[in-house]
């Protein structure tokens, strides 16, 4: 690693503590106007503990206004700062469990904790964090008034382009790369989790299941992931791995974008196994090293192997990608993992600088009542899946099978 | 970006990252205010005492008896008398430390023993807690349990309470240890993120391995003398002997100057003393590794440096400490020799490398400086002495008394969801439950002189117990002797 060139820095602590823009830039040291005193003189106000004069600091920076959406987990609020009406900002009160005795749930222990150390265009901001009474925790989240991609590649009205695909995932590479740059796995990569700001901008949203890179030989889970987004390693219950799972669900995002449905939408996780041979071909030893040592391997039927599928399949799997685009669609499609492309080498791909140019993220195609989908989305407990798409996704797979 | 663009949008730079003087000032902050609130509170409680006791039509109301502490109410009374004596932020300090101590001691008592980094974690958020609260606000006794299980949340080693509480000696129950896990959040201002300097040591021992195998990258601006693979792994060989006195043998050959003088530590002129072999440079590497990673869980946990200094500094530092030869030789590698030896500054770049070492050195020793005067406190009976007075003693005297329970009252169940409870509420709530315990107190006791006396109780019985007033430390020392 480089050595660390920075020496003793102005403490930035003042800053953010009187600070009443909302977020401020990563170098927000310089406008530390307000040195030392970083809290109420001593004797203004003896009633409260400083913890809780600076909760409240934050906590009356904003007006709570309509409920744009309730879960078992969480309500979601519309609210805007108290000194700047027009400045919206969604607040998502995470309802205290009363079965978990444990304390805070991971989910939301995890989602505060990612939050708040990434900070960048394509991943939800996170402004603040505070308490209202009877301990219930408020999370002031970025507004995200255009719904997310799901609806997008849902609505049959809505007409889009290879210029407006690439727009999309550059973004959503971007807001990955981040991620694995700041050595945190999202682990729940799919449309409905990619939200879309006024602007146009996609941006990672729902961190209930993300956490840091383990350290070499510890285990994880691989429960992880939405299943028709979940790779190959994971449906094999490997316990180590690495960013490249969610460069596969990026990969299955890119392909549900060029086809509109789920590329492999298994019904039940061998189901997702046996799905993922067909399209892109049988696991074996041969094309992934390893395969047959993870503990949930299924050996195949001998007569069923798939052979390894090629840049001709990817091609006239998805012709609107173009040659380069099914190039790098395959590149994260690739069943063993140390091959798959990390979120680096996908934005070094050469498919961002071939035509066509990417749609400028205001001319993207919209739809103009996101703001309920949001508040539907930001209720959702990390993993946590969504009834309506299921439901609709069994729809499409019955008729599917019916047909043959 | 470079690497400390991303470290400067971390919450610990933004939040918890100070110079000296800010440091300095946080504390002094907590503990005048803490110590205004507390003298405030002692004298309500005793007022409230007072009222009553005048009311009771002159019977004096029976003391609890603490378990032969010999407390009787004309003591009391002239107790109450004395001016409120309150911790100073030194006193603050050596008290939170001690319990940072005491986490690392818990920790190895779980089969198998919690992992480094989240004990790392838990003490990092005890410190932090107590940059704004006070330990006369809320002992650490009751926040440091907690702390560590947060940890565990946090830091992906997840068991449950249950489990957890398990392994928390005495009869520190699983309701007690959730209850201020709210407080704990709110204090640490809702991040959990703590950037430890033990992932950037494992990389650079790496770094230091891949050289002596003779694979080592040198650096962009590499000198001649260190710009192959070969001419790295050549000077490592040629380093001389770590100065530091290490217990472990080493090469018998080699008792050179003995102090910790920074002076002959460039590196990079190839000594003519022999060079050492691939095994003794391996055992080294091994060794400074593990001694510096001792350092990174001991003295850099307990001392302000994750304050005052960014991982990768903290690392550098305590391998400075460890292996003063190597260390250099490290930075060496990345940034070249320190201006003072032949090399003359004639290009702009080793002039800015020049600048940027004489930079990083002063920061490396201040650092470095700080990580040395840590000494274990419980190994330490000079210090152990000191803290059973602030402990054992002063703290007691000065402990707010509307904070001391944190816990919904006995039989509620349900710790999880426990509101916090405002103090005068968890007053009745104390009183209610001291009241049941003693049986015999009058009706007429106002609600501040039962929790004051519930106070008393259970203090009064940790006392009889340990000095220290706590089923943990007694525990820890029990465990100590192996």
């Amino acid at each position: 690693m480089a050595v660390s060139p920075s020496v003793l820095y102005p403490a930035s602590y003042e800053a953010k503590v009187t600070s009443t823009t909302i977020k401020p830039d990563a170098n927000s040291s310089e406008n530390s106007s307000y040195q030392q005193n970083q809290f109420p003189p001593s004797h203004s106000n003896n009633e409260r503990e400083i913890t809780e004069q600076l909760n409240d600091d934050v906590r009356l920076k904003y007006i709570k206004d309509k409920r744009l959406g309730e879960g078992t987990y969480a309500v979601v609020f519309l609210g805007h700062l108290r000194t700047k009406p027009a400045s919206f900002v969604a607040i998502k009160k995470i309802k205290v469990n009363a079965e978990y005795k444990d304390g805070l749930s991971m989910d939301a222990i995890r989602e505060v904790k990612y939050l708040q150390e990434l900070s960048h265009p394509n991943i939800i901001a996170l402004h603040d964090v505070f308490s209202s009474k009877d301990q219930n925790l408020n999370l002031v989240l970025e507004y995200l008034p255009r719904g997310d991609l799901e609806m997008l590649i849902k609505d049959t009205n809505i007409h889009y382009g290879a210029a407006d695909v690439k727009a999309w995932m550059g973004m959503l590479a971007r807001g990955v790369w981040f991620c694995h740059e700041n050595f945190i796995l999202h682990r729940d990569i799919k449309p409905n989790n990619l939200l879309i700001a006024a602007d146009g901008e996609v941006k990672l949203a729902d961190f209930g299941l993300a956490r840091s890179f383990a350290d070499p030989y510890l285990n994880m889970t691989h429960q992880v992931i939405t299943r028709w987004y979940r790779p190959p390693e994971l449906l094999f219950g490997a316990r180590q791995y690495s960013g490249v799972v969610d460069i596969w669900s990026m990969g299955m995002v890119f392909a549900e974008l060029l086809l509109r449905v789920p590329f492999v939408a298994g019904n039940t996780d061998l189901d997702q196994i046996a799905k993922i041979c067909e399209a892109f071909g049988t696991p074996t030893e041969d094309n992934w090293p390893g395969v047959t040592k993870l503990p949930n391997y299924l050996p195949t039927d001998s007569s069923h192997v798939v052979p390894l599928q090629g840049r001709d399949f990817f091609l006239r799997q998805f012709p609107t990608a173009g040659p380069v685009g099914a190039d790098l669609l395959m590149s994260m499609c690739t069943l063993d993992p140390k091959k798959r492309s990390t979120a680096c080498r996908v934005l070094q791909h050469g498919w961002w600088s071939t035509e066509p140019k990417p749609t400028d993220k205001k001319n993207l195609p919209r739809k103009p009542d996101g703001i309920e989908k949001m508040g539907h989305d930001l209720t959702r407990r990390g993993g946590e899946v969504d009834d309506t798409t299921f439901k609709n996704a069994a729809r499409q797979l019955n008729f599917s099978g019916a047909r043959g | 970006m470079i690497e400390d663009d991303f470290y400067r949008t971390s919450s610990q730079y933004r939040l918890w990252s100070f110079t000296e003087a800010s440091l300095k000032a946080q504390r002094a902050t907590t503990n005048a205010v803490a110590s205004d609130r507390v003298r405030a509170a002692i004298r309500r409680a005793q007022e409230a005492r007072r009222s009553a006791t005048s009311s009771a039509t002159g019977t004096p109301v029976p003391e609890v008896d603490g378990g032969g502490g010999g407390s009787t109410s004309t003591s009391t009374s002239k107790a109450e008398e004395k001016p409120i004596e309150c911790l100073t932020p030194e006193e603050e300090q050596q008290t939170v430390s001690y319990y940072c101590e005491q986490i690392i001691q818990l920790g190895e008592a779980y089969k198998p023993p919690l992992p480094t980094i989240v004990r790392a974690t838990a003490i990092q958020y005890l410190r932090r807690f107590y940059l704004t609260n006070s330990p006369m606000t809320y002992h650490p006794k009751q926040i440091m349990p907690c702390a560590l299980f947060l940890a565990t949340k946090t830091d992906n080693y997840y068991m449950s309470l249950r489990q957890f509480a398990d392994g928390v000696p005495g009869d520190t129950t699983a309701d007690d240890i959730i209850a201020p896990e709210f407080l704990v959040m709110q204090s640490l201002r809702f991040t959990f993120d703590v950037r430890h300097p033990f992932r950037g040591l494992e990389g650079g021992i790496l770094e230091l391995q891949a050289i002596a195998a003779g694979q080592g990258q040198p650096a962009p601006h590499a000198p001649p003398t260190q710009n192959t693979p070969e001419l790295l792994r050549r000077n490592l060989f040629a380093l001389p002997p770590p100065t530091t006195t290490t217990t472990t043998s080493t090469n018998p050959q080699t008792t050179t100057s003995s102090s910790s003088s920074t002076t002959s530590t460039s590196t990079s002129t190839i000594t003519s003393s022999t060079p050492a072999t691939a095994a003794q440079i391996k055992d080294r590497i091994a060794r400074a590794h593990h001694n510096t990673r001792e350092l990174l869980k001991s003295a850099a946990q307990i001392t302000d440096v994750y304050f005052l200094y960014t991982p990768a500094q903290i690392w550098l530092a305590a391998l400075m400490v460890a292996d003063p030869p190597l260390g250099e030789f490290y930075l060496d590698t990345k940034l070249g020799t320190p201006p003072t030896t032949t090399t003359t500054t004639n290009d702009q770049t080793s002039g800015q490398l020049a600048a940027l070492r004489a930079k990083l050195t002063q920061t490396l020793t201040a650092c470095a400086t700080m990580l040395r005067s840590y000494h274990p406190l419980a190994s330490d009976p000079e210090q152990m002495k000191t803290l059973r007075r602030i402990i054992g003693k002063k703290l007691y005297h000065c402990q707010n008394p509307e904070k001391v329970n944190l816990s919904r009252p006995g039989g509620g169940g349900g710790a999880a969801g426990a509101k916090r409870i405002p103090a005068a509420a968890a007053a009745v709530a104390a009183a209610a439950a001291a009241g049941s315990g003693a049986g015999e107190s009058g009706t007429s006791e106002s609600e501040m002189e039962r929790l004051a006396k519930k106070r008393k109780l259970e203090q009064g019985a940790a006392r009889s117990k340990d000095i220290f007033g706590g089923e943990l430390v007694m525990q820890r020392t029990k465990g100590d002797h192996h």
